[in-house]
């Protein structure tokens, strides 16, 4: 008879909390006016603080560097969407273009293993070491879990990506239903893989936050607004929640490893900004008579957009009709620059757009820059940069209410130690602090 | 897609629950709605309190072919695991349906005794269960059922394999799921998203 080898099993143990979009200035707001109680109490005991996220900034982006702690330079996600090679037909990235090692497959080079629900930009899911629920932009349920054998308890436990974005920006009284549905339906799952799984490291991630701002930012800054008691009672909803799992995350041995942060900061929208229309309006872009589309650029236009304010060189060597030598690309990059530069007050406020002009080759380092955008401009707070073709002005109304920023998105530590008082912190520190925590080395 | 009624029907221990879970599973890959009827968690609920006399399973049968119905004609692939012991009121159920499938579990009754996963052939057999199907109550076999397994010679994997081959040539469900790359199904499903949200 064989005797069998009993594993011990490793006791280290760590958990992240995301909240998409939450800046850290709405956090604050929302502990010192009773909302969030079980958030100050977590506060109180350890560290927030705001930092910056990738470029540009975006879910996609901003959780593609979370989950590998590299920049997109190196992980080669620049944006929900980039042109397919040789072509100005749009592509929308997935988890197999990632190109970097993440986290949970670092974790699990140590055999510790991960539950990951709701994470956006992995779909579909492929094989970790643990459980995989992707989040945004997962379109079929099957496809978005490894292992599959779990579809049936998401099924039961009436699991979906995400709301019904198109009835709630239309219906605000199906919005906040949803959004407490799709808060639920998170929690009963992680319930199950909670208990049924052997798991070190735990993360889910709220998305309800970021469809909120987009859609009723207003009903946070006017409090007379209809809606501003339900926008504060789905922050009491996810204080509920956040308490919920650190009550259940502190019974596990180590909860001074309990991690939150954001991807993005957010807030209201003034005005859409054009990108594409400023770079016809200056000379860098033109189109076929009365074309929409990208693929109708004319072979003299030197740069173009792509969402929301990645500025690319239309280069010879790179697309169909590209017409910019090697030689000539820095130029172009200081004509643009000084472009850009100059559009200080052409706001209907008069108030100045963009607040931050970077160069690509400052921002972004690794394997993947061949792909990387070569301007990236942050507009300032109100100023929704967009890098739609036809608009026929540089500034429009606003669609949503809400818009990313780049900096105000937030960190919450418990571990004080894993953070200095001088830190500037940037998201892509945040992973290297998890791992520090249960001991895995880069 | 259209939903349908996968009746299994078979003695106690022949497999229906672990190949109803088991189909469930790759039709919810397959991106369908499902719903397992499982006839031990019915008699615990819509059933309760039914003994085991043939009226009353007959008409714990009648509850469950309706619920079938119901999800069926909603789109739902409703699966049914109960043993489901007398042909009429299976043909009856049959009758009610638009698309039925029949799955026949063989399984020689002195494999299921000795594999006896419940317990309950031992009890049967010693006389401390009644009307136990099989040992002291009849069960009636199908004559023509769309689906026969034999789950005393065939592995999990072939007796589903075999069933979802049958519903797959009957249109009832879509075929694999497609590889690694969006569909233009799915890319238009994303725009759509990123579109709502303002992301493009």
């Amino acid at each position: 008879m064989a005797f069998k080898l009993f594993k011990k099993k490793d006791a280290r143990r760590a958990c992240v909390v995301g909240l998409d979009g939450v800046p850290c200035t709405l956090l604050k707001d929302m502990m010192e006016r009773g909302v969030m109680p079980n958030l100050k109490e977590l506060v109180g005991r350890g560290t927030l603080t705001d930092m910056t996220v990738s470029l540009p900034e975006i879910s996609s982006v901003s959780w593609s560097s979370f989950m590998t702690g590299k920049n997109p330079g190196e992980h080669g996600i620049y944006g929900f969407t980039d042109l397919k090679e040789n072509s100005y037909d749009y592509r929308f990235p997935q988890f197999n273009d990632l190109k970097t090692e993440t986290i949970w497959d670092r974790m699990g080079r140590q055999g510790l293993r991960s539950i990951v629900i709701n994470q956006p930009s992995t779909y579909p899911a492929r094989e970790i070491p643990g459980v995989l629920i992707s989040g945004f932009v997962a379109i079929d349920i099957p496809r978005a879990l490894y292992p599959r054998k779990y579809l049936a308890s998401l099924a039961r436990a009436r699991y979906r990506v995400d709301i019904d974005t198109e009835k709630s920006r239309e219906d605000a009284d199906f919005l906040f239903k949803d959004l407490d549905a799709l808060l639920e339906c998170r929690k009963v799952i992680m319930d199950e893989l909670w208990d049924k799984e052997e798991w070190n490291f735990m993360q889910v991630i709220v998305t309800g936050t970021d469809r909120l701002y987009h859609f009723q930012w207003d009903a946070y800054e006017d409090p007379s607004h209809p809606n501003h008691e339900r926008f504060l009672q789905y922050h009491r909803n996810v204080d509920d929640f956040v308490g919920y799992v650190y009550e259940k995350f502190s019974k596990e041995g180590s909860p001074e490893n309990f991690f939150m942060l954001s991807d993005h900061g957010f807030c209201g929208i003034k005005n859409e900004v054009y990108v594409n229309s400023m770079l016809q309006k200056y000379g860098f872009l033109a189109f076929d008579d009365g074309s929409d589309t990208l693929s109708d650029i004319t072979s003299d236009s030197t740069a173009f957009a792509l969402d929301p304010a990645r500025i690319y060189i239309h280069r010879k060597e790179r697309y169909p009709k590209g017409c910019v030598e090697d030689k000539d690309v820095e130029g172009i990059k200081s004509e643009l620059k000084a472009m850009f530069g100059s559009i200080e007050h052409d706001g209907p406020r008069d108030e100045p757009i963009i607040r931050h002009i970077f160069d690509g080759a400052d921002v972004y380092s690794g394997g993947q820059t061949p792909g990387a955008p070569d301007i990236l401009l942050v507009p300032h707070n109100g100023y929704d940069m967009k890098g739609r073709v036809g608009a026929s002005t540089i500034v429009g109304e606003r669609r949503l209410q809400g818009m990313h920023t780049w900096d105000n998105a937030f960190f919450l530590s418990l571990r004080n130690d894993l953070l200095s008082s001088d830190e500037e912190l940037t998201i892509f520190d945040v992973p290297w602090k998890v791992l520090k925590s249960i001991d895995v080395e880069p | 897609m259209k939903g349908f009624t996968l009746w299994f029907t078979g003695l106690s221990g022949s497999g229906k629950s672990t190949l109803a879970r088991n189909i469930e599973e790759t039709l919810l890959e397959r991106g369908m709605n499902v719903e397992v009827l499982d006839g031990d968690e019915i008699r615990e609920n819509l059933s309760k309190g039914l003994t085991f006399s043939k009226e009353d399973r007959d008409i714990n049968i009648r509850r469950i072919g309706y619920v079938a119905k119901l999800l069926s004609r909603n789109g739902v692939a409703a699966i049914t695991a109960a043993i489901s012991p007398y042909k009429a009121i299976r043909d009856e159920v049959r009758e009610s349906h638009d698309r039925f499938v029949e799955v026949y579990l063989e399984a020689p009754i002195d494999v299921l005794t000795e594999r006896d996963t419940k317990g309950l052939y031992k009890k049967a057999l010693a006389g401390e269960i009644k009307n136990f199907t099989g040992v002291s109550d009849p069960y009636e076999a199908p004559e023509n059922p769309e689906i026969i397994v034999n789950t005393a010679t065939e592995t999990v994997e072939e007796s589903a394999n075999k069933i979802l081959r049958t519903l797959e040539l009957m249109q009832y469900v879509p075929g694999e799921a497609v590889g690694a790359e969006y569909s233009e199904e799915e890319e238009e499903k994303i725009k759509a998203r990123l579109k709502d949200l303002g992301y493009i």
